[in-house]
Parts: C-alpha cells; structure tokens; sequence
C-alpha cells in the first residue's frame, strides 16, 4: 500500500523513514536485539571453549517442544500481521479475531515451556548444574519474559480494538504493538536452532 | 512557582548545597592524604575523611532529591502539598541528625562511636558507605517514611503523571532498598551479597528512576515539548535501565563467593547498562532541539543537557570499561573504581541535583530566571566543576591503569604500596585538579548572590 | 499490503522451521548441518524483518541496522562453530 506513496516523499523525508510503529518502540527493540545478540553471542564464546559438554548435553533437551513453540511464535506473528493488514483496510472485526487468534497462540508457547521447565526441574537441572543448562535456562527465560511481556501488549492491542478505538486512518498502536511482538519472534528463530539443533 | 508549599524545597537545596561544599573540602583533604600521608593525623585519619566525605555526599544528594520531589511533586499533581510543616520539620531532624553523625565520626573513635550508639543491639555499622550509626540508621527510616506519607497522600489527591509516578515508585524504592542496611548476616558472602542490594540498586536502579523523572520535568518546563513525547520516552529509559541494572548487580557478584553464573549474567546485563543513559542523552538533546519556546533560564538548560553527556560518560563508558568479568579480574578494586565513581556520581546524580536546583532556585526566588550576569557566573561554575571531573577521572584512570599493571599483570608484580607510590604524579595532579573543582564550586555558589533578574519572554 | 502474500510467507516460515526440527531430530552434526539450519535462520528471521515488521517500507538505513544485527549474529555463531570444529 505504501510502495505508491514512495515516489512522493520528498528526498529529505525519506532519509529518516521509520518502520511502523512509533519510533520509541524501535529504539526499544534495538535495545532489545543488543541484549539477545550480546546473548547469543557470548553463549556461541563459550561453547567454543566446551564443545564436549555442549554437545553431550543437548541431545537433553526437548526439540519437538521447541519446535511446536517456534510454530506456534510464527503462528502468532503470522495472527498480528494479519490483524494489521485488516485494520489497514478498515476491518475491525476482523482484525480482532486475528488478533485474539495471535494471544493463544502466546499462551500456548507459555504452557509448552512450562512443562518443558517443569520436566527439566523435575530432574533436578538448575543454574548451577553446568555452563550448557546455565545458558539454557537462561536464555529461555529471559525469552519467556519477553513473551509475557509482548503477551501484556498484544492484549491490551486487542482489547482497544475491539473497543474500536483502532481504524484504517489511524492504527498508529497496533502498529507499535506489532512490532514488539515480532522482535520476539525473530529472536526465538535464532534462539532455537543456536540451542535446541547446532552441534 | 505555582504552589505556595513548593517553597518547602528552598531549606533542602541550600543545606544540600552546604554539604555539597563539606564533601568536597573532605574530598581534598583525603586527595592529600593519598601524596602526604600523614596530613592531619591524629586529627583526621585517612578512613574518617573518606567516611565523611561519602557519606556527605549520600546525604547532600538525599537532601537534593527531597527538595525536588517536594518542588515537582505539588507542581505535577496540581495540588498543594499533603503538610508542608511536615516537610520543614522533617528538614530539621535529618539536617540534625546528619550534623550529629558527622561531629560524631570525627570526635570520638568509630568503635566508640558503635558502643555508645547501640551497635551491640543491632550490628549494623562497619559496611563501607552504611556506616552510620543504628540510630541514624533508624532516623533515615523514619524521616524516608514520613516524607514519603506526605508525597504520597500529595500524589493520590491529585494528578497522576508519569513524571510523579516514576518518581515515586523510584523514592519508594530507594526506602524499601535501604532496609538492606540493618541485615547483617554473619555469613561474608551473604553479607557482600545483600549489601549491594542497598548501594547497587540505589544508585544503579531506583536512583535512576529518580535522576529519569526530575530530567523529565526540567525539560518539559524548559522545552515546551509535549509531555506525552517526553513521558513515552522517560517509560522506555526506565524500563531499559531496570532490566539492566537489576540484572546487571551480578557484575558485584563475580568474586565474592555467589556461583560461577553470575559472572556470565553480570557481564552481560552490566554490559548493557549504558544504553539507557545513552538513551538519555539522546532524550535530553532532542528535547532541546525540538523546544518550542525559548526558556530564560539557559544555565538550567545547560545544566540538563549536561547530565544527559555526562552521566552516559561517567556511569555508561567508565562503568563499561571494567565490568566484564575477564577484565574485570584484572581491574577490580583498583584506582578505575574510584575514577568510575567519581565521573558518574557528578555526571548522574549531582548534575542532576543541580539540574533542579538551578530550574527551581530562581521561581521559588519569585523571577523566571537569574540576570544575564548571573547566570554567566553559574556556566562558569558548570565548566570549571565539569572539566575538573573529567581530568580528575582521567588522572585517576591513569594511576588505575598504572596500578593494574605494575601490581597484577607485570611478571614481577610489585607489593601494593609500592605500585601506589609509582602512581604519586597521577594523584597530585588528581589533587590539584580537585582544587580547581573547589573553585569551580565558589564561582558556582556565587552566582546566587548576584542580583537582578530576568523576565520571561515566553 | 496483502493477506496472500503474508499467507505465503508464513507457510514458508513453517516449512523451513520443519526442515530444522527434521535436521534436529535426525541427530545431524558437522559443517553441512549447521549451514543448513543457520541459512536458513538467516532466511526466516529477514522474512519476519521484512514482511512481517515491515522494513521493506522503511529507509535502506533502518533494514541496514536491523538486517545487519541478524547477518552479525548468524556470522557470530557461525564462526566460533567453525572454529571449535577438531
């Protein structure tokens, strides 16, 4: 829809042309990306330096629970842009429902991670158990707060859209809610394949 | 002004003033005691002066951040305050209390002091920085949490802003914080590990909340900019600097005796800590370029825009400089603390002190703003007070970069105070440029005794 | 912008994230395996960037930054993967 308007936009506009969404927002998810890379960057530093115990371990953890979660975070993803491009033509109903569609599918990526914890606490893994479950936990939880967050935003989206205080003129928003949730997406596509497969 | 009561904020910026003048003239006795070091023994021992001068400095910032709250508070909320004869008796007690500590850590030996003062009841004193006495201990606690009943019951009958309401969760905090102080448990890794829930997330987290909402108020006064665009931005400085840094306490974890993890997670989240100052320094220039009106105030603008700078230099680069783990092995508790610590606490928390101050002062003196000469006199003060911070922590950054290498790295590592006295040149000019900062201080406080005023032209 | 499109992306995303569980379940290791998986990490996370947070309408700077924060991990991990290899 936009891609008619470029040839409009004097030069000097285009310069500075934000993503959806508001620009705090963005300044937030760079923020967040930098953490998560930091993240990631430091667990790939040290699984270097302990390959053995790296690849000894994860053959521990639950990859199809980790693979129904990356489905259900793109399932959700997928719900929110959806919900946004119905918005963007005025469809409010039908936004809500992608909408609503995209916070089950959150909680369902919540109560998959919750019995996966629950099974690795059960067999007494915790912080201190070794330097693979240490980043496993770590990461995963650190990504498991970002959901409940992104959760908290998607919700409070959806209830202002069906109270209609979303429209085609101006879902500003949506847009900025949006956008939270699929740094959450892309962060757990890196996160699963780094954690749950490389060896 | 608007409010009538907002005038209680007046004996808190000039007893946080005087303090301010006392740390630093303690600060330079202590400079000199590092080169001659029997300057003023018995009199002031090296571990007194550096008592008094912290602990002046907590206070004096203390006093600061009550004086703003009972400045901004009635302003924000649109309300007079719940008491201001609360407040001003309040100011006494802490004003008195403080004086007492302070006449006590240098009349008598601190051991003492710890008798008399009822130590044996509840230990509590000994732990740098909380070594107040259990009375004075129990008096911050009562005054924190009348002052707070009075902000409190301020906000809830009037507006809510984010402004007040960062700044009182940030107060709250720092409250609920300091209740850490009277914990001692026996064991030493427990003792180091809740100690730093008092000193890390007061200066590394709810003071920062309280540093974010003063910032913010200033600038919408200053700038005329939408409060909705500065509120937005002051929910994102504050989410990202709570993350960070509560996370981030674990880079004091790293040696102490806590499990091995925390030297991943303080390094990474500590690592992550500039970002909501740099943040910050973003807001604060972009305020400024987006003003819409021409405040006459323009020494309060500098001042603002200087925390912004210098609080990302002091607290953000300085601090990241040491606080990964592997680097830190090498630089812990060595002069690049004490460098860190200086730029930081003058670029964060005094700046910002003075941020409102130089905002408040001038209104509560009933004009917009100082005279043209006045106001001249007090950017000479910023200069002369920033300038001389930088050297200092460059100075002090050399002597730790020195210290560091002489005494852990070198093949032939030499004994402390060895590798201390090869550090002499750093700490004289460290000492010297501690003079000009005391200059820089005069000029500053001079600036209110100069006469004339203002108009608005807004 | 359209649902076909935002449809098709999402069916890819499903289909790449299948091949990766495949790759993981198999017990697969070594260079070829972990190309595979990264590739297509690399692949997926510039489809959420582009179409789903819509960077394809924002400035070659944003997608510079953005983009550039996805090539910098993967080559990250990549790297300190190929350099533990015995």
């Amino acid at each position: 829809m936009n891609d008619t308007l470029v040839g409009t936009v004097p030069i000097s506009a285009t310069a500075a042309r934000h993503p959806p969404g508001d620009l705090a927002i963005w300044v937030f998810i760079l923020a967040e990306l930098l953490a998560f890379g930091v993240f990631f960057a430091v667990y790939a530093i040290v699984r270097m330096g302990h390959v053995e115990l790296f690849d000894a371990m994860q053959p521990n953890l639950d990859r199809n629970a980790g693979a129904i979660n990356t489905v259900l975070l793109l399932a959700a993803s997928w719900g929110v842009a959806r919900a946004v491009a119905a918005i963007e033509r005025g469809r409010q109903a039908i936004s809500g429902r992608w909408l609503g569609f995209a916070i089950l599918c959150g909680f369902g990526f919540l109560v998959v991670k919750a019995f996966e914890y629950a099974a690795k606490f059960r067999a007494g893994i915790n912080l201190a158990t070794n330097d693979f479950y240490m980043f496993y936990l770590s990461l995963t939880f650190f990504h498991f707060m970002h959901v409940i967050l992104g959760l908290a935003i998607l919700i409070g989206v959806w209830a202002k859209t069906r109270a209609g205080g979303y429209s085609a003129a101006d879902h500003h928003g949506m847009e900025t809610g949006a956008a939270y949730w699929h740094m959450v997406d892309l962060v757990w596509i890196i996160l699963f394949p780094l954690v749950y497969v490389m060896r | 002004m608007q409010y009538k009561s907002q005038a209680v904020a007046k004996p808190y910026f000039v007893a946080a003033l005087a303090l301010f003048v006392a740390q630093i003239l303690f600060g330079l006795v202590m400079g000199l005691q590092y080169v001659v070091g029997d300057f003023l023994f018995p009199a002031i021992p090296f571990n007194v002066a550096r008592m008094v001068h912290t602990n002046a400095l907590i206070v004096w910032l203390l006093m600061g951040f009550m004086g703003a709250a009972y400045y901004l508070v009635p302003e924000e909320s649109e309300t007079e305050l719940h008491s201001p004869k609360l407040a001003i008796a309040l100011f006494w007690i802490f004003l008195v209390a403080a004086g007492l500590t302070v006449v006590g850590y240098l009349t008598v030996p601190y051991a003492t002091l710890a008798k008399m003062t009822g130590n044996d009841l509840l230990p509590t004193m000994g732990r740098e920085f909380l070594e107040q006495p259990l009375l004075t201990k129990v008096g911050i606690v009562v005054v924190a949490l009348a002052f707070l009943f009075n902000i409190s019951m301020t906000i809830l009958k009037g507006r809510k802003t984010a402004i007040n309401t960062v700044l009182l969760i940030g107060l709250w905090g720092l409250a609920i914080m300091f209740l850490f102080s009277f914990y001692n448990p026996d064991n030493v890794v427990k003792d180091k590990f809740y100690w730093w829930w008092v000193v890390h997330l007061w200066v590394e987290g709810v003071w920062e909340l309280i540093l974010g909402s003063i910032l913010a108020f200033v600038l919408i006064k200053i700038t005329g900019v939408d409060r909705e665009v500065i509120e937005k931005w002051l929910y994102v400085i504050i989410t990202l600097t709570l993350v960070t840094g509560i996370i981030g306490t674990g880079h004091h974890y790293y040696w102490i005796g806590t499990p091995e993890y925390w030297q991943i997670w303080g390094s990474i989240f500590s690592a992550l800590e500039p970002i909501p100052f740099f943040a910050m320094t973003l807001f604060a220039f972009n305020m400024v370029n987006r003003r819409r009106r021409e405040h006459p105030n323009k020494a309060a603008t500098l001042w603002a825009l200087g925390t912004g700078v210098m609080s990302f230099l002091g607290a953000g680069v300085w601090g990241f400089l040491h606080t990964l783990a592997p680097v830190n092995f090498y630089t812990h508790g060595t002069q690049i603390t004490a460098a860190h610590g200086h730029m930081a606490f003058y670029g964060a928390y005094v700046m910002v002190v003075l941020t409102i101050i130089s905002y408040a002062m001038p209104l509560m003196r009933g004009r917009a703003a100082n005279s043209n000469k006045a106001q001249v006199v007090e950017m000479w003060g910023f200069w002369l007070m920033t300038v001389s911070i930088v050297f200092i922590t460059l100075f002090l950054t050399g002597a730790g970069i020195l210290q560091v290498w002489l005494q852990r790295i070198s093949d032939n590592p030499m004994p402390f105070m060895v590798a201390q006295e090869q550090a002499n040149l750093f700490y004289w000019m460290r000492e010297w440029t501690g003079v000009a900062f005391l200059v820089g201080l005069v000029v500053y406080l001079a600036s209110f005794f100069i006469k004339g005023e203002e108009k608005a032209t807004a | 912008m359209n649902a076909k499109r935002l449809d098709a992306v999402f069916a890819f995303l499903i289909a790449a994230t299948g091949v990766t569980w495949f790759v993981g379940e198999s017990g697969s290791a070594g260079p070829a395996a972990v190309s595979l998986i990264l590739g297509l990490a690399g692949v997926k996370g510039w489809l959420v960037i582009r179409e789903f947070m819509l960077l394809r309408h924002a400035s070659t700077l944003w997608n510079l930054v953005v983009g550039g924060w996805l090539a910098f991990v993967l080559a990250m991990i990549a790297t300190t993967y190929w350099k533990a290899l015995p």
